[in-house]
């Protein structure tokens, strides 16, 4: 018989219920949303605090005796690192922006040089503190060298080629990976085999539709079920956090279905070597919360000892996250996803390859 | 291995065939042999009774037969079709019942028989079935909420959303109470009377007796009786069964010996058929007996006290007849 009217009420049935088990939707969208309440508020106050990293090129009493001045205007910090250390800071949002001291600096300070200037890059966005570092840094070089002096300037600021990524920013990508990981892994997993155990399955094979047509069903519609809560998380973040999308959202799709995917494809290995579903539950559990921590979903995966981020990068946790937070935070390209989709799609095709070979109806 | 009886030649001279012919079904698991080379048919518009105790292999044979199992052995037509090789066939045209309610979590009455609407090429409309089992203030309900009797009723609704020939109902009064299991019986004589084949199991006698036509009597995978429960009960359970507590100085052996006795079983209680019940009353009732005089507080204060006790005399019924072929009763 043409199974689409078949298949299209088995997802829908299985959309629908998904979306009224509450109890799950808490330990999915639920915990996401908390996390990025939690986070928010620990790191997202920027205060008047800002932070500089400064390069100094020069290296004379004068140039030390700026910075120093710089230093003493209350809530600026200021780091003097090297070139590549200041713009990957930038980068990572860790400071506000970076000033650039010309060499020449001191000759010009003592009017002995060729006027100079001092640059200031700042990464995209212009929230509120890259103005007032811009201000400070105006008011200090002017009072530095003296009204109207001449020889020294501050460069219009500069924007550098990065973009400035907020704690939520970061958080939203990562709480679509934690998303995908326990949804696929619980609610369609876990949640096909509590089907099986309740006869559910069983009671739909009596009827005559296909076999695969029954199990294709649960499978999409737990996928559409993580796809609704995705969209709903995105809304939130982006309309009660502030979270921002620097990349394309369709590149979002790659990530989001291949991740899924293999978590699904896991799901079902955690069943086939647990008796019941409660087993298959506590295995999950102990499998998903540290695979969280481990993939960079609370803070990069650079930041941890190399040992355990090669532990990691196995997985398929940590690539579903440089995919989503790539794409979210740095405007990739599908190009600089694509070693992480690869990775997603082999994990999902082995997986999920085991899981039919082991399938069992009852 | 019991066959069951040959096809009543009037039937095979119209040409029609049986809704249900199942010859040397074999299904093992493992060591276990679940069913045990069954062979039986099932005619048009018959109430067709499985009976047996749990394990005995009913619900097994019953899945192999809707196409929900691939027996080991043996051959299975349903409907005329090869249920092995076409079981989609198959599925289209019959109705089925599993044991465990098995409804998908988080759906309402209407949503459920809507699903299951649209798993079928042909199927009922859906308020009209909902109106037909009485589930219309239900309709808008969690599946979950229901009663017993609700849950039973919607799920041999479920059964029949695609106007099925043949109905199979694995123990549908399992665990409902007395109110409920009538109603359920009533909705099973109303299936009937629509001239759908009905196949039940169940291990309530007075169901079997009650809706079936013909019952067979199952026993670790083997049919060892199949006849109408009246023809039944003639052959294997005869005139008068008297059920009494066994007291001591009281023996199988000697109950045996008593004139008009044909047959002693002893499961707990004692079950002893005759066709003279009144001379083996008297006997057992002989304040002169042995066992009266060896009884604990005899002539004691209480009435009867010492003798026999909870005293019952009963015609034979499907639960003699299946204590009598497996000397076990039904219930454990």
């Amino acid at each position: 018989m043409n199974s689409l009217p078949a298949f299209r009420a088995l997802t829908l049935n299985r959309v629908r219920a998904s979306v009224r088990d509450r109890t799950a939707l808490i330990f999915t969208l639920g915990l996401a949303v908390l996390f990025m309440i939690i986070f928010g508020l620990l790191f997202g106050g920027n205060g008047l605090s800002v932070s500089f990293d400064a390069v100094n090129n020069d290296s004379t009493a004068a140039s030390t005796g700026y910075l120093k001045a710089l230093r003493s205007v209350s809530g600026v910090s200021v780091d003097v690192k090297s070139h590549a250390a200041a713009f990957a800071d930038l980068k990572n949002d860790s400071v506000t922006a970076v000033l650039v001291i010309p060499s020449g600096f001191g000759a010009a300070y003592a009017g002995q040089g060729p006027p100079q200037q001092v640059a200031i890059y700042q990464a995209g966005g212009g929230s509120s503190s890259t103005a007032i570092a811009d201000a400070v840094v105006s008011n200090v070089t002017a009072g530095f060298a003296g009204r109207g002096h001449p020889s020294l300037t501050v460069s219009a600021p500069k924007v550098a080629e990065v973009n400035q990524v907020t704690e939520m920013d970061y958080m939203l990508p990562s709480m679509i990976a934690y998303i995908i990981l326990f949804s696929g892994v619980n609610y369609v997993a876990i949640g096909l085999v509590e089907m099986r155990v309740k006869q559910v399955l069983r009671r739909f094979r009596a009827t005559p539709v296909r076999s695969g047509t029954i199990l294709a069903a649960q499978v999409v519609g737990g996928g559409l079920t993580v796809l609704l809560q995705i969209v709903v998380l995105v809304a939130l973040g982006i309309w009660v956090f502030g979270a921002k999308n620097y990349g394309s959202w369709l590149l979002l799709i790659p990530p989001v279905v291949l991740g899924t995917a293999s978590f699904v494809g896991i799901g079902f290995l955690i069943t086939s070597v647990s008796r019941t579903s409660e087993a298959a539950r506590a295995l999950a559990a102990m499998i998903t919360f540290p695979l969280m921590f481990l993939s960079g979903l609370f803070f990069p995966i650079s930041s941890l000892p190399t040992v355990v981020q090669d532990i990691a990068r196995i997985l398929p946790l940590a690539w579903a996250s440089d995919a989503l937070h790539q794409v979210m935070n740095d405007g990739a390209g599908f190009s600089a996803i694509g070693t992480d989709c690869l990775v997603m799609a082999a994990w999902a095709v082995v997986t999920i390859s085991v899981a039919a070979w082991r399938f069992r109806w009852d | 291995m019991i066959h069951a009886e040959p096809m009543p030649a009037a039937v095979r001279l119209r040409g029609e065939m049986a809704d249900i012919d199942v010859t040397g079904l074999v299904k093992r698991y493992g060591d276990v042999v679940a069913v045990d080379g069954l062979s039986f048919s099932v005619q048009k518009g018959e109430v067709f009774g499985m009976l047996g105790p749990n394990g005995a292999g009913k619900t097994t044979t019953l899945e192999i037969i809707e196409g929900l199992r691939v027996p080991d052995a043996g051959t299975v037509q349903v409907l005329g079709t090869d249920v092995i090789a076409h079981p989609s066939t198959v599925k289209e045209r019959i109705g089925v019942q599993l044991q465990a309610t098995a409804l998908p979590e988080f759906t309402k009455v209407r949503e459920a028989v809507e699903l299951f609407a649209a798993l079928y090429r042909r199927s009922r409309p859906v308020n009209e079935v909902i109106e037909e089992f009485n589930l219309e203030e239900k309709a808008d309900t969690y599946t979950d909420k229901l009663s017993g009797g609700q849950m039973q009723r919607l799920s041999i609704a479920l059964a029949l959303i695609n106007d099925p020939d043949l109905v199979f109902l694995d123990e549908p009064t399992t665990g409902l109470d007395p109110q409920a299991r009538l109603n359920i019986w009533t909705v099973i004589e109303g299936i009937r009377k629509r001239g759908k084949t009905v196949v039940l199991t169940t291990h309530y006698m007075e169901e079997a007796e009650r809706l079936c036509d013909r019952v067979a009597v199952i026993e670790r995978g083997r049919i060892v009786a199949l006849d109408t429960p009246r023809r039944l009960i003639v052959e294997h359970a005869p005139g008068t069964t008297i059920e009494f507590a066994l007291v001591s100085g009281l023996d199988v052996e000697t109950l045996e010996k008593l004139p008009g006795v044909d047959r002693v079983v002893a499961d707990g209680r004692v079950s002893v058929t005759t066709r003279t019940p009144e001379a083996v009353l008297h006997a057992l009732l002989d304040p002169q007996a042995p066992w009266a005089a060896a009884a604990p507080g005899a002539g004691g204060d209480g009435e009867g006290e010492g003798t026999i006790r909870d005293l019952l005399v009963r015609h034979g019924t499907l639960e003699d007849v299946f204590l009598s072929l497996t000397g076990r009763s039904l219930r454990e």
